[in-house]
């Protein structure tokens, strides 16, 4: 069964607190803790929740959340 | 490379730390950094306080003192050490090397052997591997292994992406042949195209230290570094630990055919706490104790901080009984290196701060 793009953005959310109540398609360069803490949360929730391993410039790349959850193989 | 080797044990461990104590909080707020954000890398790296070395004191002195509190707590007299392995990337001068000089200021027989093993965080448990073959195959009954840096001075102090998390601490470890089997499984490994994620470009002959380059550059974020500075590359640095060590682990515990739940405890370098824990979930050891918190109570002190995790977190475990212990050092070079064998009794020193005000 597949997830559905809400439960890969909660689960972002949960692990990643600088993206909790910001909108899937808002310029993540907006946000003022967007920082180098921030790309590391998401690639240690890339890592435990979906076994992949992604580069600290394919994050830097994605210019929002929705992007961000586009990287993931299954989504 | 893979190897087992037997017939030497770990007997005796001492860590002595600077003086100095510098806290994350504090300090950033006086850099002009915002307290929520402090807050946050606070709790998600673990920081909190650090020890530094006060002005004029270096890595050799800090083992010095961990090397004679050790001698004294094990009753050995100095005649008897066959060889000092000194690892470290903060020597007093390009030459002569550290174990040379702590060699003469502990006054060693001439027929007992003195070299430095140039790593970093890695570099403890390639100290260990060397010491082991020295007692096992080279004709040395006992080794003292020193391990430590002052990375603290490599920081530029206006760089809070790098400044805030490192300690100065030297070690002492003293490792002896015995006649008895007990296995010790190692894996080591090194990865040279990486070289530039961790690295001091400035200093060395192909770069030599001058005005030119003390100039600094800030960055996107307002962090001030120059080349004599230490660099890292922290998502790469995220990505090989995550790739290199939960491997090297998991193997020597295959190796030694030990079930993960039978671990007693894992002993990582104490990079922080995240690195830590993301590591630990990856290489299943749910049940084993995993020391984490060194860092927010010293900072990340290099090559010691293998030693202090053990004096810090399994001391009492250490002095009466035989522990399952695997660890793995992983850093700069970049390099790693696990082992995992049944260490203790050990005799240990508490982490003390040198000079002692």
């Amino acid at each position: 069964m597949s997830l559905t793009f809400e439960s890969y953005l909660q689960a972002l959310q949960k692990e990643v607190d600088v993206l909790v109540g910001v909108s899937p398609d808002a310029p993540l360069s907006g946000l003022p803790q967007w920082d180098s803490l921030a790309i590391l949360l998401v690639m240690s929730h890339f890592e435990q929740t979906y076994k992949m391993t992604i580069t600290g410039q394919e994050i830097r790349q994605c210019k929002t959340i929705r992007e961000l959850i586009q990287l993931i193989p299954q989504s | 490379m893979q190897i087992t080797l037997s017939h030497f044990r770990l007997a005796g461990l001492a860590v002595s730390t600077g003086t100095d104590t510098r806290d994350y909080i504090k300090d950033g707020l006086a850099h002009g950094i915002n307290l929520a954000h402090l807050e946050r890398v606070a709790k998600t790296i673990g920081l909190k306080e650090r020890k530094v070395a006060s002005p004029g004191v270096t890595a050799l002195d800090l083992c010095e003192d961990a090397t004679r509190r050790l001698l004294a707590a094990m009753d050995i007299d100095v005649s008897t050490i066959d060889a000092i392995i000194f690892v470290t990337q903060t020597p007093d001068h390009s030459q002569p090397n550290n174990a040379c000089l702590l060699h003469g200021r502990l006054g060693l027989a001439k027929s007992s052997i003195a070299f430095d093993l140039s790593l970093g965080c890695s570099g403890w448990v390639y100290g260990l591997h060397q010491a082991g073959l020295l007692c096992a195959h080279g004709g040395a009954g006992r080794v003292l292994l020193c391990s430590g840096d002052t990375l603290s001075r490599l920081t530029h102090p206006q760089d809070q992406s790098m400044d805030p998390l490192f300690g100065d601490a030297g070690s002492a470890a003293i490792v002896e042949r015995t006649g008895t089997h007990t296995p010790w499984y190692f894996v080591l490994g090194s990865d040279g195209k990486l070289s530039t994620t961790i690295k001091v470009p400035a200093g060395g002959a192909r770069l030599p230290a001058s005005s030119e380059t003390r100039v600094e550059s800030k960055d996107s974020n307002g962090n001030v570094h120059h080349a004599e500075n230490l660099m890292m590359d922290g998502a790469e640095v995220f990505n090989f630990s995550l790739r290199e060590v939960p491997a090297a682990i998991n193997t020597v515990i295959k190796n030694a055919q030990w079930n993960l739940a039978e671990v007693d405890a894992l002993v990582l370098h104490q990079a922080n706490k995240f690195i830590i824990e993301n590591i630990a979930t990856k290489c299943g050891l749910k049940s084993a104790h995993v020391p984490s918190n060194l860092v927010e109570k010293y900072g990340n002190q290099s090559s010691a901080s293998i030693p202090a995790a053990m004096i810090d977190g399994l001391e009492e475990k250490l002095a009466s009984r035989s522990q399952k212990i695997v660890g793995c050092g992983f850093g700069v070079g970049l390099s790693w290196a696990a082992f995992a064998s049944e260490i203790g009794p050990v005799i240990t020193c508490p982490i003390q701060p040198y000079p002692l005000k």
